[in-house]
This record gives structure tokens, C-alpha cells and sequence, in this order.
């Protein structure tokens, strides 16, 4: 399936790029554009404004997916706390890793040439906290 | 817009919310109030709050005009330039003010801390104390678009107080107790 979003990635859209290759679709492609006016037709757009897959109420984006794909691992639970906090800065969940998370995300920005070249980057991040809050939560 | 343009005082381009929101419920306006509080911005007159520009603050209005939407309100984003550079200077500085009185009690509340640690009062209750200021002292930093001279001299303190609780006043010891 073809997704889209906006470009110049962050935390909850690049943790939403990593959610949908390793638990949502296998055979994920994506497509990042300057104005949702010029997403392709037929597309799945998420992190943008009206989408069904975006914020919602006081959730971010990746809180969204979990939701409605109905994902019920913790660890997930426990990444989505961690991405909600960098994203939204609010500190609901009083996470510590979100910091990191934020300053390491923002600083790939600056020196990655585009968002593909990101997101392959920050796939090893969230495998990395995955397998490390695994270790702990499971 | 590139990092090394944000905190720089003469040509920094300006986000402005203009919203407004039913009065009832008033959980809304609360939360949308809230929400520009914490991202530090100053409100220019009521329903009109104005930020620096950059990708993170772009985003978190554009999220927010979304809220208000949601919630019933009306809200555009506008990009704006001072018309005069006086002007764009009262705003700037009415930003650096807005940071001081956090850094101050920053400041306060970590020599606080480091003059119990030196009296040998509770070390865990202080620990979790300094952990408390250092997070607020990250809050106000991310809010902090022009550098408040104030937030060195909260670092500073913030580190002597960590300091004495960790190393006994020493920051070599400190270092190696932190695990390098």
C-alpha cells in the first residue's frame, strides 16, 4: 500500500513509518509532500490535518494507529507514552526517554539529506527501543 | 527555516494564531491557553498569540488551529514581520522577560537544594527534587526562542546543586558517579 505524510519528519511521523512497515504492512511504500493538496489519489495519508490516521482529541498520530489497528502490545503502549511526550511536549506521561528521543530525531534532521534517508535511520532507533523496553516490560 | 536563524533578534519572522472559542465549555479555552502558555507564547491581545517561527512551533499551531477547529472555535495562522524593527525588539524582549522569572526560580529553588545537600539533609528526597527542577529548567529552555541571559547562570546553578548531592562538591567525582 502507498502511504503519504508531510515531509520533514519528526518523532511521531517517523515512529509512525516504523509502526506501519513492522506491524501494519509488509509491502509499505511512501510518499512525502510539501501540501496534502499534492498527495496522489488513493494514498493512506497520516500526521495531516482531517486524516483518520492523525491527531485526535488529545492523541498524536502514533496513539491513533494503535487504536485503530487495534495493536495491543505493551511495549507499543509504552512507545506510544515515549512519542507522545516528544511530540506533543505535554509531559502526560512523564517519560525520560522522550528528551533523548526529541534531541536525537531533531539532530538527524539537520544532517539527513530527506526523509527516506531518515526514516531508515530511525527504523534502528525504534527497533532498538523496542527490544529494550521488551527486555523490561515483557 | 534553518536552525542557525532561530534566536537571532533581526529578522526572526513571526506565527500568529488568531482564534477564537465558544465560551462554554470552557475546558477548551483552557486547554488551547494552556497549550500556548507552555510553548511560551505571549498573547499580542485576546484570541492573537504570537511565536517565533520554526518547524516546531509551526507545528504545534498548526495542530493547535486544528483544536480549536474541533472544539467549535474559528482560528487562522498567519506569518507576520513587525512593520518596524522597534517594534520587532519590544516583541523580542517581551519574550526574554517572559523567561526570566522562570529561570529565577530555577536559580533559587537549586541553591535551595544545594545548601541541604552541604547541611547533609535527605539525599533520595533532594535527588528527586533536583530531578523535578531539571525537567522544568528543560521546559523553559525549549521555550526560551532568544536566549534569556538568565538561563546560563540556571544551568550553573542547577549543576552545583547536582554537584554537591552527587560528588559531595567535586565534579570530578560527580562525573564518575553519573557513570561517565
Amino acid at each position: 500500500m502507498l502511504w503519504a505524510t508531510r515531509r520533514g519528519c519528526h518523532v511521531d511521523r517517523t515512529a509512525c513509518v516504523w509502526l506501519i512497515r513492522r506491524f501494519i504492512d509488509d509491502e509499505a511504500t511512501f510518499s512525502y509532500f510539501e501540501d496534502p493538496a499534492e498527495a496522489p489519489d488513493g494514498v493512506e495519508l497520516f500526521d495531516v490535518a482531517g486524516a483518520r490516521l492523525s491527531h485526535r482529541g488529545d492523541d498524536c498520530s502514533f496513539e491513533t494507529f494503535l487504536k485503530e489497528y487495534s495493536l495491543e502490545d505493551p511495549v507499543l503502549v509504552e512507545i506510544s507514552e515515549i512519542v507522545h511526550d516528544a511530540d506533543l511536549m505535554d509531559d502526560k506521561y512523564g517519560r525520560p526517554e522522550s528528551d533523548g528521543l526529541d534531541a536525537i530525531i531533531r539532530g538527524m534532521q539537520l544532517v539527513l539529506p530527506d526523509d527516506p534517508t531518515l526514516t531508515r535511520h530511525t527504523d534502528a532507533i525504534f527497533d532498538g527501543l523496542y527490544a529494550y523496553l521488551s527486555r523490561e516490560v515483557l | 527555516m534553518d536552525v542557525a536563524a532561530v534566536g537571532k533578534t533581526e529578522k526572526a519572522r513571526w506565527l500568529i494564531l488568531i482564534y477564537n472559542l465558544p465560551r462554554e465549555p470552557s475546558r477548551h479555552r483552557v486547554a488551547v491557553w494552556r497549550k500556548l502558555k507552555s510553548l511560551g507564547a505571549i498573547y499580542l491581545q485576546d484570541g492573537a498569540a504570537a511565536l517565533p517561527e520554526d518547524a516546531v512551533t509551526r507545528e504545534q499551531l498548526e495542530w493547535l488551529q486544528l483544536r480549536v477547529r474541533e472544539a467549535g472555535g474559528r482560528a487562522t495562522l498567519w506569518e507576520a514581520l513587525p512593520n518596524t524593527v522597534a517594534e520587532n525588539r519590544e516583541l523580542v524582549e517581551a519574550f526574554r522577560a517572559a523567561r526570566e522569572e522562570g529561570y529565577g526560580e530555577v536559580i533559587e529553588r537549586a541553591e535551595r537544594i544545594r545548601r541541604k545537600a552541604a547541611l547533609g539533609a535527605d539525599r533520595a528526597s533532594l535527588l528527586e527534587e533536583i530531578a523535578k527542577l531539571e525537567r522544568e529548567f528543560r521546559a523553559e529552555r525549549r521555550r526560551d526562542y532568544f536566549r534569556s541571559p538568565l538561563r546560563i547562570e540556571a544551568a550553573q546553578a542547577l549543576r552545583a546543586a547536582r554537584r554537591m548531592l552527587v560528588g559531595g562538591g567535586t565534579s570530578a567525582d560527580s562525573r564518575a558517579a553519573e557513570g561517565g
